[in-house]
């Protein structure tokens, strides 16, 4: 048995006057189209990798890439015998009928657009999206991706990212955060307001400007509370906030400031008599001796 | 003094740094301590040179930025009048790779701390590389390795008096220049109370000065030479 190709690409396929030979002619266009825009997408991205930021160079790469699938597949669509002028009213009504088809596609894809141009949030952000908090992997046309600090992956759909409250963690180039100190009621609270500030004055990334503030906020049950504001960059705040607070408590103990244990005082009637005392517990004579 | 170009072996120690390139158990190994933290890399190659030289003081203890703000007793100046002065800044130390074909960053040290500070609001001001210096009508003296001086070169463009007491510089367009001493020159172009314009002269601050590998150049960074321009206020 012998097959002619000649033969089998004159074939009709039985949709108007399309052959085989056409429908093979539209493929390779097309897959062409595809290689290309993958090559120019590759190296357009590679060029760029150092000269544009990462959400701009994707949004651009993306862009390239798109535009020359479409010009493939426009410049094959007459091996389909399409009438391009033909496409542009039928496109506008199958639009509409597509729209209301994929409504919420097109809600999506929209969105997309809005927060690519808007921008309020980039890849490598840190934010908190929908009751979602990591960092952005990708914005893409119809949806977000958000990598969540234990390395889940979230896919959010653009309408959702638009409509919800996004908190950009990384948004302003500085943030500020707090520490709770406690010391005890007999330690010096000026000492440790002054040694507190040597300390974050130390670290390289605890702003100088805004100033860090340590104040005495609140006189509690069993100790004086200072709270420290802290600004450091956005961007590594985390980093500041953990590098800190150990020092800190290394300093004050250095001092022979301590964080007090939490203490309540206990008062029994008049006339009232211990019996036993189990080892460890503190008899009435003993507490009052301890607040004296 | 360290600064230079180097091919195969080499040792150089200063102060509480140690830099040299040895042979390690048969291997061309590069090491590097300073201020008690070591740095190691085992270095292949056929025809590549080590540079050395003083950098863009904004990569230590890590790049966050690209900006330095030189803080320096406030001073107050006519309208019209311009005055050279000159200011220390920090100097720190890159270490290159170089070969025909290429130009790698190897090590970046240097002594002494470091300090960060906002230049402007924290919803759109700038993070700046801070450092406080002296003011000085003569070249200062400078420790060679933690210090370089910088000729600063004021003037007030505006038709009121202005008080000065910090300029902030961007590092890509900084140009550094070395001899037995690291310099580089500025300007500072006071616009208004609170604006100014910064930038760097690409020229040697005496002659015979060699001029410095810039970190931008060699991670192949593309920049133009823009200055800043200081909207958040000159003091």
């Amino acid at each position: 048995m012998t097959f002619n190709v000649t033969e089998i690409l004159e074939i009709p396929t039985g949709v108007g006057s399309i052959t085989v030979e056409n429908l093979v002619y539209f493929a390779v266009i097309v897959l062409v189209g595809v290689a290309v825009a993958r090559f120019v997408a590759t190296n357009t991205r590679r060029i760029l990798q150092e000269r544009l930021a990462a959400n701009e160079r994707e949004l651009f790469v993306k862009l390239v890439y798109y535009i020359i699938i479409l010009w493939a597949v426009v410049v094959a669509l007459p091996q389909l015998n399409v009438n391009l002028s033909g496409l542009l009213v039928a496109g506008g009504v199958a639009g509409l009928v597509i729209a209301f088809a994929s409504q919420s596609v097109v809600s999506n894809l929209v969105s997309g657009l809005f927060l690519m141009f808007e921008h309020p949030i980039k890849i490598g952000d840190n934010v908190n999206v929908a009751g979602v908090t990591g960092s952005v992997e990708d914005v893409r046309v119809l949806s977000t991706v958000v990598k969540m600090y234990d390395g889940i992956y979230v896919r959010i759909p653009n309408e959702k990212v638009f409509t919800s409250n996004i908190t950009n963690y990384v948004h302003n180039p500085a943030r500020r955060f707090e520490y709770q100190l406690r010391i005890r009621y007999q330690d010096d609270a000026n000492e440790a307001i002054r040694i507190t500030k040597e300390v974050i004055e130390t670290h390289p990334f605890a702003l100088r400007s805004p100033a860090p503030s340590v104040f005495v906020d609140t006189l509690g049950d069993s100790s004086v509370n200072l709270t420290a504001y802290i600004w450091a960059p956005a961007r590594n705040w985390w980093d500041v906030r953990t590098d800190l607070l150990w020092k800190i408590k290394q300093a004050l103990e250095a001092n022979n400031i301590e964080i007090p244990a939490p203490r309540r005082t206990v008062v029994f009637p008049e006339g009232s008599e211990a019996k036993t005392l189990a080892p460890g517990m503190v008899g009435k004579e003993e507490i009052f001796e301890k607040e004296e | 003094m360290m600064f230079g170009r180097y091919s195969g072996t080499f040792r150089h120690e200063f102060d509480e740094i140690q830099v040299e390139a040895a042979e390690v158990n048969g291997l061309l190994t590069y090491r590097r301590r300073c201020e008690g933290e070591a740095f190691e890399r085992i270095l292949v190659s056929n025809t590549g040179e080590i540079i050395i030289n003083p950098v863009e003081p904004v990569n230590l203890p890590r790049e966050i930025t690209n900006y330095l703000m030189m803080e320096f007793s406030p001073m107050v100046i006519e309208s019209g009048a311009s005055r050279t002065v000159y200011l220390k800044f920090p100097v720190e130390i890159g270490v290159f790779l170089e070969s025909t074909r290429d130009m790698e960053v190897l090590d970046i040290f240097g002594l002494g701390t470091q300090k960060y500070t906002l230049y402007g609001s924290p919803n759109n001001g700038i993070i700046a590389r801070w450092y406080r210096s002296t003011v000085s009508s003569e070249f200062p003296e400078v420790g060679c390795l933690c210090q370089g001086v910088m000729e600063l070169s004021i003037s007030n463009a505006s038709n009121e008096w202005v008080e000065v007491s910090h300029a902030v510089f961007n590092s890509t367009d900084m140009k550094i220049y070395y001899d037995d001493v690291v310099a580089t020159t500025a300007t500072m172009r006071i616009l208004s109370p609170t604006l100014a314009e910064t930038n760097f002269i690409d020229a040697p601050l005496r002659p015979g000065m060699v001029k410095s590998v810039e970190l931008y150049t060699a991670r192949k960074i593309p920049t133009i030479n823009r200055g800043y321009l200081m909207e958040w206020g000159l003091s």
